[in-house]
């Protein structure tokens, strides 16, 4: 597994390094020393794994992750924080603290791999891929709440000025990308662009209804309705006839 | 216990000098109409001998009662209504005394008793007028000594919230810190041993120092620059070629006397919201020197003030503000202001010690 070590600090990161020599499948590709640098680190080598310091110059490890199309796995480190350890326990992300115990960081390793088993996921590595897929996630932050995503697991964008609501279980946080930007990167097959405002999830529809004009009305899994413009009910029929 | 006591006996002066006091002046106005005689010695002396009774079961109603406790205006209607009780006990009793020992006053220019109804009513309302005074005494007495204690009360109160305060400012020591030097020192173990051995030193002093720190008013202004000394090194250690240090210390300020981690508290400010925000890093400068008859010590950081002084992060700044004041009243000053657009800089000014 290929992983990146982003911390502003040098010693931290080589202590960590130092750490990771007792686990032979983390290979440490690279590593970074601020959230921009990480950035265009992850966007190049396309690590599966991100060893992510919280506090940065410039930009927080949240912020950095939030810009990222897509998230990779990430084990947060931090020294002390409240207000990260916060996050932490809310969202239940897994996270090191440092100086950080050998044993947390077997466990944090061990709990990696099986949730690799259990999502198979990047098992072909489709490396630069630029479509997300469904089992990739994303990192939503929206106030002091985050989480990981899984793409499967949205059912619905929708457009809000140059915002996007995300709507997944109960929650429906604000991510700063277009409606337009989004549909380019999500799979047709999954996201089906029902109209100007909104972006379905067509595995979790709940129902379909005839609407006026010829156009169609979906129920999503969260009670969501959505009415589908007359062009794209077409596009629509075409797809799910398939 | 031992106030109770003082109470009591200091309740026995007042009264018996005060019924003391009014027999001596009615003896003597007796003495200047010459009325002096047996019956009015009698009378007096059961007048007296009520009045002491009454009013100091008038006492033991006012303790029973609680009413010393109560809201102002509650105090004054029991007071006057109790006063009034009491006024009308005396006058019924004294009457018929003086009715049973047939000394009744006699209506003025006739040697018929005066009809026991009215006497009740001139006896009540006489002891009225007495125990009423008897009464703004004792009530004016207590009422300045519960005052009196309530301000002691909030004096102690807020000296134990300023002890309060000024420990919980000082034992203060950022604990993001300690775990990142403590991580940092086990990277040095294998890469720099040596460097690694003196951080922990460095480490060691720093936390010593904070413990100790509590005991003291004032510290030598040397022995906390050799605080932040070290814990600028340790930060340097972390922050690598990212943080660059600059002394400018005049070697006279070294003796003078400093609030312990106060000096420490800002130039961790200037790391923490300074330093550490910058990708490059920067300067943290620090400045002992006298000016005008105050020793100066002045923190230059890279950084922007911009919203720094609000909420959270304003607590440290207004906590050294209100320990200055505490230490030193309107002599000493503390201000923090964007002194180029580059740079922050937090001055102190303390007062010089007169030796």
């Amino acid at each position: 597994m290929r992983a990146i070590i982003i911390d502003d600090e040098r010693l931290a990161r080589a202590e960590l390094k130092k750490l990771l020599q007792d686990f032979p499948e983390i290979e440490v590709i690279d590593e970074a020393a601020n959230a921009e640098e990480g950035i265009s680190k992850i966007d190049s080598l396309n690590p599966e794994l991100v060893f992510l310091d919280i506090q940065m110059p410039g930009k927080t490890g949240f912020d950095m992750l939030s810009e990222l199309e897509r998230a990779p796995y990430v084990i947060f480190t931090t020294a002390y924080d409240e207000y990260a350890l916060k996050a932490f326990e809310v969202n239940a992300l897994d996270y090191l603290l440092k100086p950080v115990e050998p044993k947390r960081l077997a466990d944090a390793i061990q709990k990696l791999h099986l949730t690799e088993q259990k999502e198979n996921r990047h098992g072909t590595e489709n490396v630069n891929n630029s479509l997300l897929s469904e089992s990739d996630q994303v990192f939503v932050k929206d106030g002091e709440r985050c989480w990981f995503v899984k793409l499967s697991d949205i059912r619905l964008f929708e457009s809000v000025g140059n915002y996007a609501k995300v709507f997944f279980g109960t929650n429906k946080p604000l991510i700063l990308k277009s409606l337009n930007a989004l549909e380019e990167r999500l799979d047709e097959k999954t996201f089906f662009r029902a109209n100007r405002k909104h972006i379905v999830n067509l595995r979790l529809i709940e129902k379909i209804e005839p609407y006026f004009n010829g156009g169609l009305l979906l129920e999503l899994k969260g009670g969501e309705k959505i009415e589908v413009s007359r062009r794209q009910t077409v596009k629509f029929k075409e797809m799910m006839s398939l | 216990m031992q106030i109770m006591r003082i109470g009591k006996r200091l309740y026995w002066v007042f009264q018996l000098s005060g019924w003391g006091l009014f027999t001596l002046i009615n003896i003597f106005f007796a003495f200047i109409f010459d009325k002096i005689e047996w019956k009015f010695g009698f009378r007096l002396m059961i007048y007296i001998g009520l009045g002491l009774l009454l009013s100091h079961g008038m006492r033991w109603v006012v303790h029973r009662t609680n009413i010393l406790y109560k809201p102002l205006q509650s105090q004054i209607t029991s007071f006057i209504s109790i006063t009034l009780v009491f006024a009308m006990l005396v006058g019924i009793s004294e009457t018929y005394i003086q009715q049973y020992f047939d000394i009744l006053p006699r209506e003025s220019g006739t040697n018929r008793p005066i009809a026991v109804p009215k006497l009740i009513l001139n006896n009540a309302f006489y002891s009225f007028v007495y125990l009423f005074i008897w009464n703004c005494i004792y009530f004016i007495y207590h009422y300045i000594e519960k005052s009196r204690k309530q301000q002691l009360d909030t004096l102690k109160l807020e000296a134990l919230v300023k002890e309060l305060e000024l420990k919980t400012i000082k034992a203060h020591i950022n604990p993001h810190f300690i775990f990142n030097s403590l991580n940092s020192i086990r990277a040095l173990v294998d890469e720099n041993p040596e460097r690694a051995r003196r951080a922990v030193t460095e480490l060691s002093n720093i936390l010593r120092s904070s413990m100790q720190v509590e005991k003291a008013e004032t510290v030598n202004f040397e022995k906390e620059l050799n605080i932040v000394k070290d814990y600028l090194a340790l930060e340097n250690m972390r922050f690598e070629d990212r943080l660059k240090v600059v002394y400018e210390i005049d070697e006279d300020t070294l003796d003078q006397q400093v609030p312990p981690m106060m000096l420490q508290t800002l130039v961790e400010n200037a790391i923490k919201h300074g330093i550490s925000k910058q990708l490059n890093g920067g300067i943290v400068k620090i400045v002992s020197d006298f000016r005008n008859s105050h020793h100066e010590l002045i923190v230059q950081n890279t950084g922007y003030l911009n919203g720094a002084l609000n909420g959270h992060e304003g607590f440290g700044l207004s906590s050294t503000q209100n320990r200055l004041h505490l230490l030193y009243g309107d002599k000493a000053n503390f201000e923090i202001r964007q002194a180029t657009p580059t740079l922050v800089e937090a001055k102190l000014s303390i007062p010089v010690e007169a030796k």
